[in-house]
């Protein structure tokens, strides 16, 4: 009894602060200097690793980016041979279906 | 009460000693490509009742068990008892070099290679395409491309106009949020910036579960339940780079599915060229997808069998839930079954055309 009256105030509680906060998360004044901060973070973290793969690529070392792109492209061939199988198995179902109103 | 209490004692040991069964309904790869696979669940002994098949499309974000998140819990188990042949696409975990992977590698290439071999399989050339959050934006975009190979498409939560009240929405569309940098600092963008972004759609949402928790802590199913859908919603992927950069800045920003300015594959994307039958569900307590987001997808289209459902519950709640499997499920269920026999039978090679 205790824990079902308990239970229904804490539920209006959770639902008038879940509504409150989210007016706040809405409101300019709190996105605008949130959205600064993270861009400020992630400037910073972008340089970081530009001055990574500077200091990596003056030794003659392949960078991360030079491996992911090679990686990419590896992927990117085998949809591409995948998309050419897919095209001869349609060749081959095109020619049998002649074949078959042929005969 | 005692049970309770000794549930809720023993939780912590309950979780690690007893791994929930998540992902368990026996599924076959039947494709592989980069990191995301095809799954075909094995259909029931007495084989498929149904002509055509069906594809589950999840989100990219997360990952694919949440359609069988476990024993008794799963839509897709579920379908396939009631006689349908299912197919689902496990996205996989992107790793560094998929940060080039596009919107259109995503949906063009990916679905569009799952939905052919899928289609392929069966013997009307067609399958049905249920696409989930993200992925129901994916389907929805695919199908209005490429209806040759849809005998009907289902929007599960998916978001389609993103120009809405949400939180998500105003996020994205504050000025000093700049997507370009976010994908350039950190190629995917890491799962863990966008889970806190999630927490903080409802940020006494853990408080609220702990007291739903300890409400229920009597019922073993329940907890077993609860286990597995908590494992599900800390197991989260990272966003592929480019494919983000594109969803944020033309989807959510630019809002241009819905005014008919989005690409695939260079070419338009136009809500009003589907014409196959449609459903789209949407959940009024979705604070992810907001309802109205997902509903207006019907008014958009330009199919002659099209339906939509609000139903109650949140975004995945209404999906995975005891509940679920007694209302969403069978609506779905019946939608597919009332329109396995309207497909037209096409022979294969048409449809591989």
């Amino acid at each position: 009894m205790i824990w079902d009256l308990w239970k229904k105030s804490f539920y209006a509680w959770e639902n008038a602060t879940a509504d409150y906060l989210e007016e706040v998360l809405k409101n300019p004044l709190v996105l605008g200097p949130s959205g600064a901060v993270l861009n400020g973070m992630m400037k910073l973290k972008a340089k970081k690793q530009e001055a990574t793969t500077k200091w990596w690529s003056s030794m003659g070392l392949p960078t991360k980016h030079d491996q992911e792109r090679a990686l990419h492209a590896l992927n990117k061939l085998e949809s591409r041979l995948l998309d050419m199988e897919e095209e001869l198995w349609e060749l081959k179902q095109q020619k049998n279906q002649e074949q078959a109103a042929a005969e | 009460m005692l049970k309770r209490l000794t549930n809720l004692l023993t939780l912590k040991r309950r979780s690690r000693e007893k791994q929930p069964e998540i992902g368990s309904t026996p599924a076959d790869v039947v494709h592989r490509e980069n990191k995301w696979r095809l799954l075909h669940y094995r259909p029931r002994t007495e084989g498929p009742a149904y002509k055509t098949p069906i594809l589950l499309v999840p989100s990219l974000i997360n990952r694919h068990y949440v359609l069988d998140l476990m024993p008794g819990r799963s839509f897709a188990e579920w379908l396939v008892g009631q006689g349908h042949d299912v197919y689902c696409i496990d996205w996989g975990t992107p790793t560094g070099e998929d940060r080039y992977l596009t919107f259109d590698d995503v949906c063009e290439t990916y679905l569009g290679r799952a939905v052919r071999k899928v289609a392929r399989s069966s013997e009307t050339g067609k399958t049905h395409l249920l696409g989930y959050c993200l992925g129901g934006t994916l389907t929805t975009i695919y199908a209005a491309k490429h209806q040759e190979y849809l005998a009907g498409h289902i929007a599960l939560a998916a978001p389609i106009n993103f120009h809405d009240d949400g939180l998500l929405s105003r996020w994205t569309r504050t000025e000093t949020f700049d997507v370009d940098k976010l994908v350039e600092a950190n190629g995917n963008v890491p799962w863990q910036l966008m889970q806190g972004a999630f927490h903080l759609l409802r940020p006494t949402m853990n408080l609220s579960k702990a007291v739903y928790l300890v409400d229920r802590a009597w019922d073993d199913q329940f907890l077993d339940g609860f286990v597995a859908k908590e494992t599900w919603a800390n197991d989260n992927v990272s966003f592929p780079g480019e494919a983000y950069r594109r969803y944020i800045d033309e989807l959510y920003i630019g809002n241009k599915l819905i005014a008919g300015e989005f690409a695939l594959g260079g070419t338009p994307v136009r809500l009003e060229d589907i014409e196959n039958p449609t459903l789209v569900l949407a959940f009024e307590h979705d604070h992810i997808v907001p309802a109205d987001s997902a509903a207006v997808l019907v008014d958009e289209i330009s199919s002659d069998d099209k339906e939509v459902m609000r139903l109650p519950g949140g975004h995945v709640g209404a999906v995975v839930s005891r509940k679920a499997a007694e209302h969403l499920w069978p609506i779905i269920g019946q939608w597919l079954a009332d329109r396995d026999g309207r497909s037209t039978p096409v022979a294969r090679a048409e449809a591989a055309e």
